[in-house]
């Protein structure tokens, strides 16, 4: 996951990537889009997480399956019946529409697994420091004081045990549910009590004084510029170029792909393809650079 | 006017019916784009309006405090899905006021999903967190409702039974169903109940037993810093 060239770019270009393909994805559905959008994110989500994704993304194929064969179910437009049950008709259009309505479902879900192996929580910090100081600060508290409170709770309850305090696996939920509640008690108390502490320390070194500027690992080079104007060029291409109607019920009507409509698909393709591409090439670089040792 | 006020007013009287007439005129899955960008837009003068007020050091540590506690707080039980977070919010809501319970909400959400992963429905959650705060600041504010362990207990339950576990069932029937209507939303309303139920127990037992305790600490840290209203805003 380290080694990806797309989640090296600046957090912009990331936050950018996304938020286009996430919005095309729920706008668009049109079954060639959509086709190209699982297989784009699907390989990406891949590239990232490895062998363990690959598991995660054949867990998702029975989710696909169930919310393509339920629509028919709830939905009864449609003029081809492929059978009937208690009356009800269940229409080949309606189980198409399912299949479009699952396949967005699924394609979020791998992108938003990129988005969150891509943009971590430093880069949105990092991204919107600027724009929103207070609150991004306030989040960057908050992560930090998670992990931080969570081994204080440890800390509270490995205490509590070597007094003869703690619980045990056999006790009652009522003798768990107050220890428990003494443990979170403490803990605000702790909480709390460093919290003043640190507010006063930030005042006293002048928090509030002056304009945050917040610290950013990355800067724009020339290659983020380019591949900010690339992706925005092939977005406006996507909506210019390309006819996307798709409707399923009642009748089928969905645009042809080829001729006339084809560059504004392909502009979507390739928008798609912008990480997975990054990712091959550097490790093409990567190889060649090894086989000249 | 306040700029927080003018923005709030300019979202609720345009950019919303705005987001509402274009969505549902776009072809496509137009529910799940326009519920969730109507959420994002109802979210944003609530976080501007903290923004904009430049809090102070102090104000902004008990918040972050308050909302990692929410997150961190699941640990702490020893009883598996023994959800503590909507206590928390409502709780700091109680202790601070309808914004400070407001702004808890929406970011423990916001950050606890960095752990658990972000989806279409972390603004669904941060709105849903974030009113449940905010209802129970304003409901307790200036004596409205008595501070006693029961009346928040039963408030505790009732809020996350009615309003904040609907509200999550409802950005399910947004983001999962290709065709809303009474027929096909009911039966995931039915059943988000159990989940609602078993949660909003959660939420009495825990403002039950907890309620007081935590308030009176938050007590103890404003005499004992002299943290006073006037002084800090808090």
């Amino acid at each position: 996951m380290r080694d990806d060239a797309f989640s090296k770019r600046h957090p912009a270009v990331n936050f950018v990537f996304f938020a286009g393909a996430m919005i095309c994805t729920v706008v668009i559905q049109h079954p060639a889009y959509l086709l190209a959008g699982v297989l784009g994110g699907g390989i990406y989500y891949l590239l990232l997480h490895g062998r363990a994704g690959l598991k995660t993304v054949l867990g998702w194929l029975p989710v696909f399956l169930v919310l393509t064969g339920m629509n028919p179910l709830f939905n009864i437009y449609g003029n081809t019946v492929l059978f009937r049950y208690f009356g009800r008709p269940y229409t080949l259009e309606a189980l198409l529409y399912g299949g479009a309505i699952a396949a967005i479902f699924v394609e979020m879900l791998l992108w938003f697994g990129c988005y969150n192996a891509v943009l971590t929580s430093d880069k949105f910090t990092g991204l919107f420091g600027n724009l929103i100081p207070a609150l991004s600060l306030l989040l960057v508290m908050v992560l930090r004081m998670i992990p931080n409170l969570m081994r204080k709770a440890s800390q509270i309850s490995g205490a509590r045990s070597t007094i003869g305090k703690g619980t045990a696996e056999q006790d009652t939920t009522k003798e768990k549910l107050t220890e428990g509640m003494t443990v979170l008690g403490t803990l605000t108390s702790w909480a709390l009590e460093g919290s003043v502490v640190t507010a006063d320390s930030m005042r006293s070194r002048g928090y509030g004084s002056g304009k945050r500027s917040s610290f950013m690992i990355y800067t724009m080079t020339g290659l983020d510029w380019g591949l900010l104007a690339a992706q925005a060029v092939l977005l406006v291409g996507m909506i210019v170029l390309g006819d996307r109607t798709a409707a399923f019920t009642p009748v089928l009507n969905i645009a042809p792909i080829g001729g006339r409509n084809l560059p504004g698909f392909l502009c979507y393709l390739c928008y798609l393809l912008i990480p997975i591409a990054l990712h091959i090439k550097e490790a093409i670089q990567w190889r060649i650079s090894i086989s000249k040792i | 006017m306040k700029k927080s006020h003018i923005a709030m007013l300019l979202m609720f009287l345009l950019v919303i019916p705005a987001t509402l007439f274009f969505g549902l005129r776009l072809s496509g899955r137009a529910y799940y784009f326009t519920s969730t960008l109507v959420i994002v837009e109802l979210l944003i003068p609530f976080l501007l309006a903290f923004e904009n007020r430049k809090p102070q050091a102090r104000e902004l540590v008990v918040i972050a405090v308050l909302s990692a506690l929410a997150v961190a707080a699941r640990v702490v039980i020893p009883i598996p899905n023994f959800k503590v977070i909507f206590a928390v919010i409502m709780l700091s809501g109680i202790a601070f006021g309808p914004e400070a319970g407001f702004l808890v909400g929406a970011v423990s959400a916001f950050a606890s999903n960095f752990f658990y992963g972000q989806g279409a429905y972390t603004p669904w959650q941060m709105f849903a967190y974030g009113a449940g705060g905010m209802l129970a600041g304003f409901l307790f504010a200036k004596g409205r409702l008595p501070r006693k362990p029961a009346v928040m207990g039963v408030f505790g339950f009732l809020a996350t039974l009615l309003f904040v576990g609907p509200l999550l069932d409802t950005c399910t029937v947004f983001l999962t169903l290709p065709v809303i209507h009474f027929q096909t939303a009911w039966p995931l309303y039915v059943s988000g109940f159990p989940v609602n139920l078993s949660q909003g127990t959660c939420t009495f037992l825990t403002m039950l037993l907890f309620g007081n305790p935590l308030l009176e600490k938050l007590d103890r840290v404003k005499v004992q810093y002299g943290m006073t209203e006037e002084q800090d805003g808090l």
